[in-house]
């Protein structure tokens, strides 16, 4: 019989805050687990799911979903909000759209990490998106 | 404001250990990948031990491991009536191709493709439709072909084969193609035949052709294996993915190969070139020849031309006359190569000399005219010419695609063969020059085209197959077969073509009001006598116009994965694409309808019962050609395998055509030798693909002239064509013909931009690749990149107009030349532009067409540039229905038009669709 079904939720967890972020300046972090990295960066312009006063705060996963490359490698242009290229096969992908690729073979967004700020602290409360490598993002 | 949204999913199912596994290959680019399909019921599920899985993997997978499901590679279909996942990744063990497991933005999403009713792709055809009253309905197979048969019967006594008219696909697979010509030219022997891509039949690189280059002829091992790669009018990286990832970016990361691009755009491929070393050559559009000419000239100049290639390969005069002058001359090859000088030289020395008389050669002229300063011009030509120090030659391969042949298509390619001449490229490994592609090559001609009925000719004998476009605008066309293409948006001057297919049709006053077969029958036959048309279109999905609105009838077809079918890719290997589900309604593959439509006008031949019936009956018709695959099915079939069969055990990696029959001790080992299948691991030929001291091989590159084949061979399946170690003409040399500026300069300086207005050229993008009759609207994923077409313009050209990123803008001309009437050329000239003109057969027309602006330094000032193949925007509503006058073909690349700002798009503060990034950071 098929088990019985359980459902699986992101918790919400503090992986940073307003007042230590530079503009420009991606930051690292885990999220939802430890072995899970993640890039956290002030973009200075408002962006899809951006959180803070300017909605200019975003985060998304690290790994190109296309062959799993690590996409910060490959250098951030601030000036054009765009994280990229892939190391592997020169994907790059807009942080100010949801991490919406603009030229590559990924089949999926860049997966977005979901924010919510209370005071100076931000924290991650959810992935859209499947990590590249897994599954599922909840094991 | 809402636009169109989309999250991808956060997991997916895996594969249990039982899920079924089937390869196919991807449906969309030339390159063609592997792909395997896991099959198994829905309600199970595998885990994520390489113990609980098909894949046998864990998860998570490794980077570059090749086994990561995406969520778009996942779907669930009809099987066997009954519900099924599916999950169609590249295949990580692929041998050839894609041999990293690598795959597309457009193949990694397949899946998605497969009609599912909860999937935007609900709305395929189901069934066959008859228009009463205006509106579609379904109706039954018999009802549809009875009354496709008849009228059809009734058009070709009454108003002759000339008025019935088939404008078809060239790719959909041999089984189709196949089916679908031998019912219109072998049977029917209409010449009003048109592929998708072109007014009118033959070759799309007449130059390259006639000078005796087969543009297929080079594998993708050459492509990466290159010291230089030149690359003319494409970007693989947007256009051909993993050739690009697999092949070109090894070749540039661990060989240090240097490339160079000519385009009018800098994508993201240029941007890696200039990175690594190469070179980026932005010309004015519709100008590379003048480049050519240059290059050439200079080559020679320089005393770097490759002497001991061009003594051996350069036909002289006689050589050239001597295989096509002596019979009729009444096929546009043999014209061209013959016509008193125009094009002829008397080998190279003569062509160097006239070369050097011509003004467009000399490079400040040539820098002006193309817009690439003469610096960059001449390190080009030291890049890909100049010997080495050592005295020894660089290696050079030339590719190239639309972007040179849909501009200037005779001369661009001539011209290009003798740039490919000077450097010695085409004939050795690593030194090959070819087309990347555009679609799968899957054209099996069932009947050739009947030129002499054609009603176009040259002056004199010099007859031409005919343009369709204009054969229907000269209300000439009483029934058109329409399959798979939107036509329309696809040839040149849409709107105009549009305007008159509707005046054919709808405008017509005989409408269908009834679902009285004899009714219809008769009410479409006084559309007919009245100069009406009936348009039969058979598609996957209802298109717009062509469906949704002018056709009477619509066939409801089966495609990919919907059946067994063959095809060959860019490197002319060819694979079994599985049937892996049902597909939607009574929808049928193209064979099926073709035979039962052919069957009920009462010709014999086309009961087939499976699409390998189709396959094999075809096979003898590949003989001697560079898809030939015949041997290939007469050995399976001895040993007691169908030819699909065969196919199916040679799995992704299939085998190189064309495939010769030789002694089963014979043996050889080209560059590339291990990807051309038919071959086990250790490299021994399979048992199935031997026969009685025989056996079948395949063929990594053609015009490989150091390649040793054996004196003998069964010669009984094996057409031994000279072409496969020398070049494809009477002497196995190669023509050498001048392309002067002057047969083209006339058209070129009344089309470039004139006042305000801007060159609105187009192209192809890595996100909509041959995939664009799927994905544009059907994939939520691609919808949301690019939910509109769009228009770059360059930032000096934008302030001027007011013009800032997601603004809508209208893209306007009132000077779209069409060629509204004459097929027959008398005098000299007549079919030159100049010629045209004078004698008043050149209208111009006023075309419109809407989209979002890019606003991007990308792209060349003075130059606009949108996506090339959408219906609702057809930018080729601004293209010239002017042909080639030499061979027929659009200049589809060579738009103009007056660009304004109409006001805000909704992407334009959106952040869920749509992105402005640029393209080209490497």
């Amino acid at each position: 019989a098929p088990a019985e079904a359980v459902m699986k939720s992101y918790g919400r967890t503090k992986i940073g805050s307003i007042s230590a972020l530079k503009e420009g300046k991606p930051a690292k972090f885990n999220y939802p687990d430890k072995n899970t990295e993640n890039f956290l960066v002030k973009l200075g312009t408002p962006a899809g799911g951006g959180v803070g006063k300017d909605a200019d705060i975003v985060a998304f996963n690290s790994l190109c979903p296309h062959m799993g490359g690590t996409v910060t490698d490959g250098g951030y242009h601030h000036a054009d909000g765009i994280m990229g290229p892939c190391p592997f096969h020169l994907s790059t992908f807009d942080l100010t759209r949801h991490g919406l690729i603009v030229a590559g073979h990924a089949t999926q967004a860049l997966p977005q990490i979901q924010l919510e700020t209370k005071g100076d602290d931000i924290f991650a409360v959810g992935v859209m998106g499947l990590i590249y490598g897994r599954n599922a993002n909840l094991g | 404001m809402s636009v169109q949204k989309y999250t991808s999913k956060d997991s997916v199912p895996l594969p249990p250990k039982n899920a079924e596994v089937l390869t196919t290959a991807c449906d969309y680019c030339i390159v063609g990948c592997g792909y395997k399909v896991f099959r198994w019921p829905v309600g199970q599920e595998g885990g994520p031990k390489a113990s609980e899985n098909a894949l046998n993997a864990n998860y998570p997978v490794e980077p570059l491991s090749g086994k990561w499901i995406s969520p778009n590679m996942h779907n669930v279909v009809s099987h066997n009536g009954q519900l099924h996942n599916v999950v169609i990744m590249p295949d990580f063990d692929s041998k050839a191709v894609n041999i990293s497991g690598d795959g597309s933005i457009r193949g990694s999403a397949i899946s998605q493709r497969c009609y599912n009713p909860t999937t935007p792709t609900y709305d395929r055809l189901k069934s066959p439709l008859i228009r009463v009253h205006g509106t579609l309905m379904p109706v039954d197979w018999d009802t549809a072909l009875d009354i496709a048969a008849e009228l059809s019967n009734y058009v070709i006594a009454k108003h002759g084969e000339h008025a019935w008219a088939q404008k078809t696909f060239s790719y959909e697979f041999y089984e189709n193609t196949y089916a679908l010509t031998k019912f219109s030219l072998k049977y029917i022997n209409t010449p009003a035949f048109a592929w998708h891509d072109q007014p009118g039949p033959g070759g799309a690189t007449e130059g390259l052709d006639d000078a005796g280059y087969q543009v297929f002829a080079p594998a993708y091992w050459d492509w990466g294996n290159s010291d230089v790669l030149f690359m003319s009018g494409a970007d693989p990286y947007e256009t051909k993915t993993i050739l690009f990832n697999d092949w070109i970016l090894p070749g540039v990361r661990e060989r240090g190969m240097k490339l160079i691009y000519v385009l009018p755009r800098e994508t993201t491929g240029v941007a890696f070139a200039e990175k690594n070393g190469g070179l980026f050559l932005q010309i004015t559009p519709g100008t590379d020849h003048v480049l050519h000419l240059a290059m050439v000239r200079y080559i020679i100049e320089q005393g770097w031309e490759d002497k001991e290639w061009i003594a051996k390969w350069a036909a002289n005069g006689w050589e050239t006359d001597a295989g096509f002058g002596r019979g009729t001359r009444n096929t546009p090859w043999q014209w061209r190569t013959t016509w008193g000088g125009v094009f002829q030289t008397n080998g190279w020395d003569d062509f160097k000399k006239w070369l050097l008389e011509q003004k467009e050669s000399d490079m400040a002229v040539a820098s002006g005219i193309t817009g690439i300063p003469a610096d960059k011009i001449k390190k080009a030509c030291e890049m890909i010419a100049k010997p080495k120090a050592d005295g020894s030659r660089v290696k050079t391969s030339i590719g190239f695609e639309k972007g040179l042949y849909w501009s200037n298509n005779y001369l661009n390619t001539l011209s290009m063969g003798n740039l490919a001449m000077a450097i010695g490229t085409g004939g050795r490994p690593g030194q090959m020059i070819g087309r990347f592609g555009g679609h799968q090559r899957g054209g099996m001609s069932g009947g050739g085209y009947p030129i002499l009925k054609s009603p176009e000719k040259q002056e004199g004998r010099r007859k031409k197959p005919i343009d369709l476009d204009r054969w229907v605008m000269d209300e000439q066309v009483r029934f058109a077969h329409v399959v798979g293409t939107t036509w329309t948006s696809a040839m040149s001057g849409s709107q105009v073509l549009q305007d008159v297919m509707n005046k054919l049709t709808r405008l017509n006053p005989h409408q269908v009001t009834s679902l009285d077969k004899q009714e219809i029958i008769a009410t479409l036959k006084k559309r007919v006598d009245s100069g009406g048309m009936v348009i039969v279109n058979q598609d996957i999905y209802l298109r717009d116009p062509i469906g949704a609105k002018y056709a009477d009838i619509v066939l409801a077809a089966a495609g990919w994965g919907e059946d067994d079918l063959t095809r060959n890719n860019g490197e002319r290997r060819l694979r079994l694409y599985s049937k892996f589900y049902d597909a939607p309604g009574d929808a049928k593959p193209d064979w099926w309808i073709v035979g039962k439509w052919a069957t009920k006008m009462g010709f014999e031949g086309f009961d087939w019962k499976s699409s390998n019936e189709v396959f094999e009956e075809a096979a003898r018709f590949s003989r001697g050609g560079i898809q030939a695959y015949d041997s290939l099915v007469w050995v399976a079939k001895k040993n007691g395998l169908t030819g699909h069969e065969a196919l199916r055990k040679l799995g992704t990696t299939g085998i190189q055509t064309p495939v010769l029959m030789v002694p089963e001790n014979f043996t050889e080992n080209r560059p590339g030798q291990e990807y051309v299948g038919g071959v086990d691991a250790k490299g021994n030929t399979y048992d199935f693909l031997k026969w009685n001291g025989f056996k079948v091989i395949g063929t990594v590159r053609v015009h490989d002239i150091d390649r040793k084949l054996p004196d003998t061979g069964a010669s009984v399946r094996t057409f031994a064509r000279k072409w496969y170690t020398h070049f494809n003409t009477h002497t196995g040399k190669i023509n050498v013909l001048k392309a002067a500026w002057s047969l083209y300069s006339d058209f070129f300086d009344d089309i470039k931009p004139k006042d305000d207005e801007l060159w609105v050229t187009n192209g192809r993008i890595n996100e909509i690749w041959q995939s664009g009759f799927d994905d544009v609207e059907r994939r939520p994923l691609i919808t949301q990149r690019w939910p509109e077409n769009w228009l770059e313009i360059h930032p000096n050209d934008a302030r001027k107009r007011g013009i800032t990123n997601g603004d809508y803008v209208s893209v306007t001309s009132n000077r779209v030349p069409v060629q509204k009437d004459y097929n027959q050329a008398v005098f000299s000239g007549d079919f030159s532009y100049a010629g045209l003109k004078k004698q008043g057969h050149i209208e111009y027309h006023t075309a419109s067409v809407s989209a979002v602006a890019v606003v991007t330094p990308q792209v060349k000032e003075g130059v606009t540039w949108m996506y090339f193949l959408s219906p609702k925007q057809s930018v080729n509503s601004l293209t010239p229905m002017v042909t080639d006058p030499y061979t027929n073909r659009y200049r589809f690349k060579l738009g103009v038009g007056k660009v304004t700002r109409m006001g805000d798009s909704p992407y334009k503060k959106s952040f869920e669709a749509m992105s402005f990034g640029r393209r080209n950071i490497a």
